[in-house]
């Protein structure tokens, strides 16, 4: 992340009663295959401009872990006519402001401004995809940056520690394997040529989808895409992710030694991407264990036993299958063995007796709330937008949601909880003080 | 070249202002109830649903002798109401998808909700029956301490979330707004229930409240609602004080809060002084000064310490106001090894700004950029809802909002130059730094008189 630590999970939903239709969503692609998605929105006097590169943590081997990020970050550091410092300098001038963010599948660039400024995000943007100058001396500098970011994240936050652990473990040979800020030891290695050659690959028109939504005019922002980025070459697609991970066949667990108060615990399970048949029905599920203070998990561990302070679970979108988490802080200092028992109670609850109307009624209904904080806002809307696009294929997707999940029925929720959530398909990862008991 | 282009672009846009977003608050309507309940309605109908913000004269500068007691009020409140306890509320709001929550800051308690707007009635219904009708049932109340109590020990493992308390001591010294908001401890350990029950008898009261309602609805319906619902709520029968209205005894000379942290691999660090009051006349300058100092990505720190320097992943300074004091911090983290460079570059920024001010190129940037960010923070309902309790709180109105662009226009290199010197320290530093003692010990004693503590204890 270029500036501030943002979550790396994107919340995403859709309902029926969306106020957005996808005829609102106006699509044109450029013939160097650069993808733009446009929504008109005059509600404030503002746009953005979303960038999604299909790159990130995934696309990287051992020796340069790390480097999606760091990329994410060499973007703002010079170009041919926005020299070092320009890009930002310019944006800012302009009334402009910008983040960036890499996940293990994307790598996401956010400009928020003044709709009068739109032409200047056309021109920084342009010139930084089609002639960035990657300076040895900005490479070094901005190494420092990154090695403080990862540092500031370890030392402000066990969950970071417990987490790379738990990856590391669930995954032995999918590149979901190392964490995205990358390996300190590669975080200090990375080369000139390296970052040369990923931008050649990575950086292309064709790998990029654009999402821009505010107070702008469909038919301005093409012919300003047309003026801005139309003459940058096409590359050919960047080779595919061929490893896939072989079957979990039995749980793992791994114990790290940190001085904490009480023990944190986070469980994974295998479970498959985004355009998964069961990833709707594995979202409910999700939101059923952990949604709400009325939610399975909260309501069993946090509130009537006291045996957790807090309990989450979480499923991202993701472009190859990952894990179904769930996440808790012990309330006692030596209570992690009890707490992980209990979240595999409140399981196997469902798994055997499954769960009820009102209750699957009432993670629909949240749905919708959700779907209408997201597209409350013009951020929410490009979020999602390009979200869909990427990881769906299609961002009209997004509006075929309500019927996938109106028509996820009890026995899906308890049909999946069976098929993924067995012993055999999870790693336990348990961060406390004392380990040597 | 490369250099030369803002330049360029400064001078082709004479006037320097090319950010025009010319955003106005939407229309809104104010009353008060007979109990003196302030009553803020906005409609606003891009989505169905409805944002509300209550603000209470209720927060932590009236805790006395028992830190903590304001925020375990607001969050035992959220435990259930005489005729719902907590975990059929708990399920009705999640079945609707609505959201209460309840917090405390310095001098003010807050509830905030979403809800979807066909389900108004009876969200409302329950928001009026959480601040009139609360059971404080004891059980509930002592599973809210003891998950209170583990959240402390949890905030010591993190600098991020403790230097700000660690800081407003340093500063405020014994005045309440030093007071810690979360409590210690050893402070929260000694809060019963009675004391809670006692807190929201004497600080929760209309006449110093105000509710703000944004959304999907109509106002002479929702203003029939509001009226019925909350008529009921008695005034308050204690004499009622501002317990921050006493003088604050600003430090008189440079200190040193050295938190160790003994598996640091950092050091965080919090520089600064006092600041100024919200209703600072020279407030929106003071803001458009410090977007250029700390306040943006190319701000003067964040390009010394981050970018030149690599040091950081990010430093910033940040103005925090109250209405009887404030603060003002220049805010870091950096390797242990890299600490007496970091923390000597940012004061060497404070003295450049102090010395150089600012140009007409970097202040019209720092304009546009102020003025370009201004609309998005008032898009949503609850964005709105929540700058209306501020209003009254503060005692403001529209005219900030309709003004704002004309007032950071209004400010000049010449003024700047006195803003600077009037309310950017330049001496009598209090520095809080958390990390490595005996790593960085010899380094603090540089700056200031130093006093040691750890961060496995409580914030004394």
């Amino acid at each position: 992340m270029k500036k501030f630590l943002l979550p790396v999970l994107l919340i995403i939903s859709f309902n029926a009663m969306a106020q957005i239709k996808a005829n609102d969503v106006n699509s044109f692609t450029l013939k160097n295959g650069m993808k733009f998605l446009v929504v008109e929105d005059n509600s404030i006097p503002n746009a953005n401009m979303y960038l999604f590169f299909k790159v990130g943590s995934r696309n990287e081997h051992q020796g340069i872990t790390g480097l999606s990020h760091f990329f994410e970050h060499m973007m703002f550091n010079g170009s041919k006519k926005y020299g070092p410092k320009m890009f930002d300098r310019t944006m800012e001038f302009n009334g402009g402001a910008n983040n960036a963010y890499t996940t293990e599948n994307v790598t996401v660039y956010t400009d928020w401004f003044p709709a009068s400024a739109l032409e200047v995000m056309f021109d920084l943007e342009s010139d930084r995809i089609a002639n960035l100058s990657i300076d040895p001396k900005m490479v070094e500098s901005e190494r420092g940056v990154v090695l403080s970011e990862r540092s500031t994240g370890l030392e402000n936050s066990p969950w970071r520690v417990l987490l790379e652990g738990l990856q590391a473990t669930a995954f032995q040979e999918h590149p979901y394997h190392w964490p995205v800020i990358g390996y300190e030891d590669d975080m200090k290695n990375w080369t000139q040529a390296d970052l040369e050659k990923y931008f050649r690959t990575y950086y292309a028109p064709n790998n990029c989808v654009v999402v821009i939504s505010g107070a702008v005019k469909t038919q301005n922002v093409k012919a300003l895409a047309e003026k801005y980025f139309a003459s940058i070459p096409a590359q050919p697609e960047p080779e595919p992710v061929h490893i896939v991970e072989p079957e979990q066949k039995g749980e793992r667990t791994i114990t790290i030694q940190k001085d904490v108060a009480t023990p944190y615990l986070a469980v994974g399970y295998h479970v498959p991407d985004a355009k998964s048949k069961d990833f709707y029905a594995l979202v409910l599920l999700k939101e059923i264990l952990s949604n709400g203070k009325s939610s399975r998990l909260h309501k069993a561990l946090v509130e009537d036993k006291q045996l957790a302070t807090m309990v989450s679970a979480s499923y991202d979108e993701s472009f190859d299958p990952t894990l179904f988490f769930v996440y808790a802080m012990s309330a006692k200092e030596n209570g992690d063995s009890i707490l992980e028992q209990e979240i595999y109670k409140e399981i196997e609850k469902i798994k055997t007796g499954g769960v009820g109307e009102r209750e699957l009624q009432k993670v629909k209904n949240q749905k919708l709330m959700e779907f209408y904080n997201q597209i409350e806002t013009i951020n929410g809307k490009s979020n999602n937008i390009g979200t869909y696009e990427v990881f769906f294929g299609d961002y009209k997707k997004m509006f075929d949601a309500p019927s996938e999940y109106n028509k996820v029925t009890a026995d899906d929720i308890k049909r999946v909880a069976n098929e993924y959530l067995k012993k055999r398909n999870r790693t336990v990862g348990i961060l406390k003080t004392n380990v040597d008991n | 070249m490369k250099k030369i282009s803002l330049i360029i672009f400064a001078v082709l846009c004479t006037g320097l202002s090319l950010v025009k977003a010319q955003y106005k608050l939407p229309a809104y309507e104010k009353f008060k109830l007979s109990n003196g309940l302030t009553v803020y309605l906005m409609e606003k109908h891009e989505v169905p649903v409805i944002s509300l913000s209550a603000i209470f004269p209720a927060g932590a500068i009236y805790d006395g002798s028992k830190a903590g007691l304001a925020s375990i009020t607001a969050n035992t409140l959220m435990t259930g109401s005489v005729n719902l306890p907590k975990a059929k509320l708990d399920e009705e709001l999640d079945f609707m998808a609505a959201n209460i929550d309840m917090f405390s800051s310095k001098e003010f308690s807050g509830l905030r909700s979403k809800f979807a707007s066909k389900y108004k009635n009876r969200v409302l219904d329950i928001i009026k029956n959480i601040l009139l009708n609360p059971a404080f049932d004891k059980s509930e109340f002592e599973k809210e301490k003891s998950r209170t109590l583990v959240n402390l020990e949890q905030a010591k493992e993190s600098p991020r979330a403790v230097i700000a308390s660690y800081f407003d001591k340093a500063v405020y010294g014994n005045h309440v707004y030093g007071n810690v908001v979360s409590g210690t401890t050893s402070s929260v350990k000694g809060i019963s229930i009675d004391d809670v029950k006692r807190f929201y008898n004497e600080n929760y009261y209309p006449e110093g409240s105000a509710i703000a309602v944004v959304g999907d609805f109509k106002t002479p319906e929702m203003k029939k609602m509001i009226s019925e619902l909350f008529s009921s709520w008695k005034k308050g029968t204690s004499k009622h004080t501002n317990a921050a209205s006493n003088p604050i005894s600003y430090p008189t000379e440079a200190n040193v809060v050295l938190v160790n942290k003994d598996d640091a691999r950092e050091t965080t660090f919090y520089i600064g002084a006092p600041g100024i009051n919200r209703n600072n006349p020279d407030y929106v300058a003071i803001s458009v000064l410090n977007t250029y100092f700390g306040g943006r990505f190319t701000s003067l720190l964040n390009d010394e310490l981050r970018v030149n320097s690599g040091l950081t992943y990010g430093a910033r300074s940040v103005f925090s106001p109250l209405k009887n004091g404030g603060t003002f911090y220049i805010s870091s983290f950096t390797a242990n090894k890299t600490t007496a460079e970091a923390l000597d570059l940012a004061i060497q920024v404070l003295q450049k700004f102090h010395a150089g001010g600012i140009t007409e190129e970097n202040l019209a940037s720092a304009k546009n950029y102020i003025k370009g960010q201004f609309p998005p923070s008032y898009e949503t309902a609850g964005q709105l809802a929540n700058l209306l309790t501020q209003m009254y709180w503060y005692d403001f109105n529209e005219s900030f909002i309709n003004n704002f662009e004309k007032n950071v226009d209004e400010l000049t290199v010449d003024k700047a130059k006195n803003i600077i010197h009037k309310y950017f320290p330049s001496d009598k530093l209090q520095f809080v730094l958390i990390g490595k003692a005996d790593e960085i010990n010899m380094i603090a004693e540089k700056f200031g008189k130093v006093k040691m503590m750890d961060i496995k204890n409580d914030i004394p």
